[in-house]
């Protein structure tokens, strides 16, 4: 690992100001990617800037139909929330089958999805459930956020404060993890409102996608059957050792099925 | 069965490790918990590259970054003329007669690198992070090759070659076995069953990787190395050769071991160069390895193919078997070199089965790879899945079920003692009877109804069972000693070595319960040179047959001595005096004195008999195996395979394992859990992979090297077979340590391969992942 500065940040605004003096300052939002990366010396940023002591960015809120996720909220803390278990399960049994419990408790969702690996979960939960970013200057809707393998919408020095979940009628996530590292191989959200159904797909290509024929099919009827046949293509899916695009193509609708069937399971 | 030890209350009894306490509350000593005065630390340049040649050295920057105190080249280390890394095979020549061809493997690469991450330099600087970035700061240039890391491929004309000695990069061609008889057996057969079976190469993935502190006195010209190796003494000896110092002159001894597996059997470079630099600097070295080059460095396992041909009558009875196969012995010769893959694979050819002519024929080649070595059992898991895959896939293609193809070809207890096929002398057991019992545990009556609600979730459920043998190995020698203290501790010193297994409880069992004194005044003492004179450290399943015998005896001895001194206490003769459970007793006269009397008596000069002096019954004895053991089990198993996604659920195991006699139940069900799951990792998920292009190793962190985790493993039902305890040691016992791997990778192949028997799938190579096992599928049944 190389040397660097060490900065803690007091509030957004600090954060902010704080990353404009460094050469290559990042944020470190809890540090389960970045810190492994720097001591293989992928990554040597000029300053670390810790959110860690800023109070705004963590906590949850429900208020109507709305979760409000700070960035700064840990894995661990979503799994738990009994509020979130009971407004939204799907969210809960996702973050807690991130990584193992060391990465639960030090991960938040604010690094998680500004780093946008193509194998994380939170950015199926994002995109699935048709969530809002909001950042220090700005809202950006789950459509417009994910751009490419580890790449967002984010400006440089942006940053994320928390993440906004309209509730679903009903939603369902699915992951089949690597073999190895227990990131997503392929991770599959599905969730319904009236008229508005979203299916997110994450570990099977570049970044996180959307499949607007299984949409489509589960508006017409949300169930399991609906997607029977719809299969898509694997052309630009992500080959490697522990699956092909073939295989990641084949697990893309039966976790989808899965993922609607778990859906419509009666919550306890 | 052990009537003929007396006074062994706690024998046989499982006893809670002492070691515990200290491992779970963090006070284990491992080598990165310890460091020497004046300690500077060490990091190593290594090969980015599968084959290279080196064309030239810069350590300018390196040397003038901060900290940095010597830098040690491959150049450097060439001229001072060390001996090369020494290969101690005991397969060694070829099948003309011919030997091996063994080249040299130098501590520090200086012309060619083989493999990546093989070591060019040695950087020592004040702290671990400035070594570090000074070793990333050394400018190699390199001229890349052409590079091989396929067993097969390596084999082939057209392939790069390693070494100009070695032809097709051929190491060894070896052969053992009756190969006429076995032609002949063929000729006449009514069935000839082959099948192409690999063996995934594997890496042990210890909890703690390897790591060393290296020193030198100037003044005594005494060097000392505390090495994370799991081989004390014999490997003492040969870095006492290669540094060509009398061996006197190197204390070698090991802390407390995260974990060996065999992976920390073999002489490494990193120590040897370690050795040099602090003789040179006159300052102590650190070196810990991190998890990068443990994949990249530590020796690997397994790394075969191998064709499996079965011979059969009409009545599907075993007439012969021959396996021919091409194992990896990586760039160089290791500290066993191709012995894995001939030898160590030959041994127990053919396992339980009654096979009159078998024939194993063995090419062991050189790669691009780091050296293979021992991994858990070292030839004998892969003997067992040969007979197992070929027995399996004989079934299916005879339509004989597969359980009933066995019971018509295991040794019977009756032919006991027997020679096998390829001359293992089995001295004892019963395999039907493990067999049958391990079955009936296995509830058969109830798979039908568990199979039908596997179904009934899209589910196909599977059942196999496999019987397994083994054969034990490592050094026949060992020396173990008891000394008496005035606190009133006893210590005991052993050659053996407990990577973690439990050595410091089961062996302190065998004397404690063997003087009749408390188990927990035994303090425990190895993997020291200045502690015993030999010893045979970790392998091949030795720990308590060789080191337990020892210790036994070490203990008779101690009692022998005690009888004399409790005879003069007792004004008696010590031909008269008894000992049983702590008490020696005069025969004749009825009086008693306990040992611990004696004990305290021993240390109270004036207490003694003329001629004797203090400390008369501290001991220290040599014991000598005769034979080796032949571990044999059978092992059940349930698996549900899921047809959509070929994700393999193990759901359900079990096992029956003659041991012999065991001496701590918990110890060896631990060793036969942790054996499984390793099985159970080769089975279905480990695998050391290279670009077949490149040469760069594709699996070198956990990230893609998947290892077991507690969700992949079935609740464990362990039972012992203590019917036929060998009279090859004096503890009745066979080594427990290897045995899990043995059976557990075949059975749960057989498995998932009779779940799949409906899709006309019969075999998958391992790692049986679920791409694999769904593609199986897909290919059977075209969609």
């Amino acid at each position: 690992m190389d040397a660097f500065t060490f900065k803690r940040a007091t509030s957004v605004d600090d954060a902010v100001a704080t990353a404009k003096v460094g050469a290559d300052a990042k944020f470190l939002a809890g540090g389960q990617t970045l810190l492994p990366v720097m001591k293989q010396r992928l990554a040597a940023p000029s300053d670390l800037i810790s959110l860690s002591r800023i109070a705004d960015l963590t906590g949850v809120t429900i208020d109507g139909g709305t979760i409000s996720i700070g960035a700064m909220t840990r894995h661990a803390d979503v799994a738990a929330h009994a509020g979130i278990k009971a407004a939204l399960p799907a969210l809960a049994v996702l973050a807690g089958g991130i990584a193992d419990p060391h990465v639960r408790n030090r991960g938040t969702i604010g690094g998680s999805l500004a780093n946008n690996d193509p194998a994380a979960d939170y950015p199926a939960a994002v995109l699935g459930l048709g969530a809002t970013v909001v950042t220090d200057r700005r809202r950006v809707a789950a459509d417009a956020f994910f751009q490419g393998m580890f790449t967002t919408a984010l400006a440089p020095g942006e940053l994320i404060t928390r993440i906004e979940f309209p509730v679903p009628d009903k939603a369902g996530y699915i992951k089949f993890p690597h073999p190895a590292s227990r990131y997503a191989l392929v991770g599959v959200m599905v969730s319904g409102s009236q008229g508005a159904v979203r299916v997110a797909v994450t570990g099977a290509g570049a970044c996180v996608f959307r499949v607007p024929a299984m949409e489509q099919a589960l508006a017409r009827s949300f169930s399991a059957d609906a997607l029977t046949g719809i299969a898509i293509s694997h052309d630009d899916l992500t080959s490697d050792r522990a699956g092909s695009a073939a295989y990641r193509a084949h697990l893309v609708t039966v976790l989808a099925k899965r993922a609607v069937t778990r859906a419509l399971e009666p919550r306890s | 069965m052990i009537a003929s030890i007396s006074g062994l209350a706690r024998f046989g009894k499982s006893q809670v490790r002492v070691e515990d306490q200290r491992f779970l509350t963090g006070q284990g000593q491992y080598i990165d918990d310890i460091n020497w005065p004046n300690q500077t630390f060490g990091a190593f340049v290594r090969s980015p590259h599968a084959h290279a040649r080196v064309t030239s050295m810069d350590t300018s920057a390196a040397q003038a970054m901060p900290g940095v105190h010597l830098i040690v080249t491959g150049a450097e280390w060439a001229a001072q003329k060390f001996g090369p890394l020494p290969c101690r095979s005991p397969s060694k020549v070829n099948r003309d007669g011919t030997p091996f061809i063994e080249p040299p493997r130098h501590c520090l690469a200086h012309d060619t690198v083989r493999y990546v991450g093989e070591p060019v330099a040695l950087v020592v600087a004040a702290t671990a992070a400035e070594a570090r970035n000074a070793a990333d700061a050394v400018h190699v240039e390199y001229d890349a090759l052409a590079s091989v890391t396929d067993r097969a491929l390596a084999l082939d004309g057209n392939a790069p070659q390693l070494w100009p000695e070695a032809p097709h990069n051929l190491c060894l061609d070896f052969e053992q076995g009756n190969r006429a008889a076995v032609e002949a057996a063929f000729a006449a057969a009514t069935h000839v069953i082959r099948l192409d079976v690999g063996n995934n190469r594997l890496t042990a993935v210890p909890m703690e990787p390897r790591g060393a502190i290296a020193g030198y006195d100037k003044a005594t010209g005494q060097y000392t190395l505390l090495n994370c190796s799991q081989n004390i003494h014999a490997n003492r000896d040969l870095m006492a050769q290669m540094l060509k110092i009398p061996k006197e002159k190197l204390h070698h001894l090991a802390p407390d071991i995260g974990g060996g597996f065999g992976g920390k059997n073999s002489v490494y470079s990193e120590p040897l160069v370690m050795l040099y630099a602090a003789q040179k600097l006159g300052r102590p070295i650190k070196w810990i390895a991190d998890r990068t080059e443990a994949f990249l460095t530590d020796t690997h396992g397994r790394d075969q193919e191998s064709n499996v041909a079965l011979a059969l009558d009409a009545d599907g009875k075993f007439l012969a078997l021959h396996t021919t196969t091409i194992g990896n012995v990586g760039a160089a010769c290791g500290t066993m070199g191709p012995f894995t893959p001939t030898g160590g694979s030959a041994r127990t050819q053919g396992s339980v089965y009654a096979i009159p002519a078998i024939l194993y024929s063995s090419k062991a080649v050189f790669t691009n790879t780091p050296q293979t070595d021992p991994y858990r059992g070292a030839g004998r898991p892969e003997a067992v899945f040969h007979i197992e895959r070929i027995v399996e896939f004989a079934a299916r293609t005879l339509k004989i079920d597969p359980v009933e193809l066995r019971r018509r070809n295991l040794i019977k207890a009756a032919q006991m003692p027997y020679t096998s096929g390829i001359g293992l002398a089995i001295d004892c057991g019963d395999f039907p009877a493990v067999m049958e019992r391990v079955i009936t545990m296995s509830d058969r009556p109830g798979y039908a109804a568990r199979a039908a609600a596997s179904r009934a979730h899209g589910l196909r459920r599977g059942y196999a069972v496999t019987p397994y043998l083994e054969c034990s190995g490592g050094a026949p020698h060992e020396e173990a000693s008891l000394a008496f203290k005035t606190d009133g501790k006893v210590v005991l010193s052993v050659g053996t070595h407990s990577t973690g297994m439990g050595h410091e409880t089961a062996l302190a069992q065998i004397v404690a319960d063997r003087l009749g004194i408390d188990l927990h005044r035994i303090a425990f003492r190895q993997a020291d040179t200045a502690a015993t004179k030999i010893g045979g450290g970790h392998g091949g399943s030795r720990g308590i047959e060789v080191g337990g015998s020892a210790a036994l005896k070490a203990a008779d001895a101690v009692i022998d001595k005690a009888r004399g001194l409790a005879a003069h206490l007792l004004n008696s003769r010590a031909d008269d005096m008894a000992f049983e459970a702590g008490m020696l007793k005069d025969n004749k006269t009825g009086q008693t004195v306990t040992i611990d009397a004696v004990i305290t008596a021993a240390g109270d000069q004036s207490r003694l008999p003329a001629g004797m002096s203090m400390g008369a019954l501290d001991t220290m004895v040599h014991f000598e195996r005769e034979n080796f053991t032949v571990p044999n089990g059978a092992h059940a198993c349930e698996v549900e395979v899921d047809p959509e996604t070929g994700v393999i659920k193990v759901d359900g195991f079990w096992c029956v394992d003659d041991f012999g006699s065991v001496i701590n139940p918990m110890l060896a069900d631990g060793q036969v859990m942790g054996g499984i799951v390793q099985g159970l990792g080769q089975a279905l998920m480990e695998e050391i992979v290279y670009d077949p292009e490149t040469g760069q190793p594709l699996t070198a962190s956990l990230l893609e090297y998947a290892l077991p985790r507690a969700d992949h493993v079935p609740r464990m039902h362990i039972a012992f077979f203590e019917g036929a305890p060998t009279k090859r040691n004096p503890l009745g016992a066979k080594g427990s340590g290897e045995a899990g791997c043995c059976g557990a990778t075949p059975v749960i192949v057989n498995a998932v391969l009779d779940a799949l028997n409906e899709y006309g799938v019969h075999h998958i190579e391992m790692p049986l992942t679920s791409e694999k096992v769904w593609l199986a599928i897909r290919s059977a049944r075209p969609t």
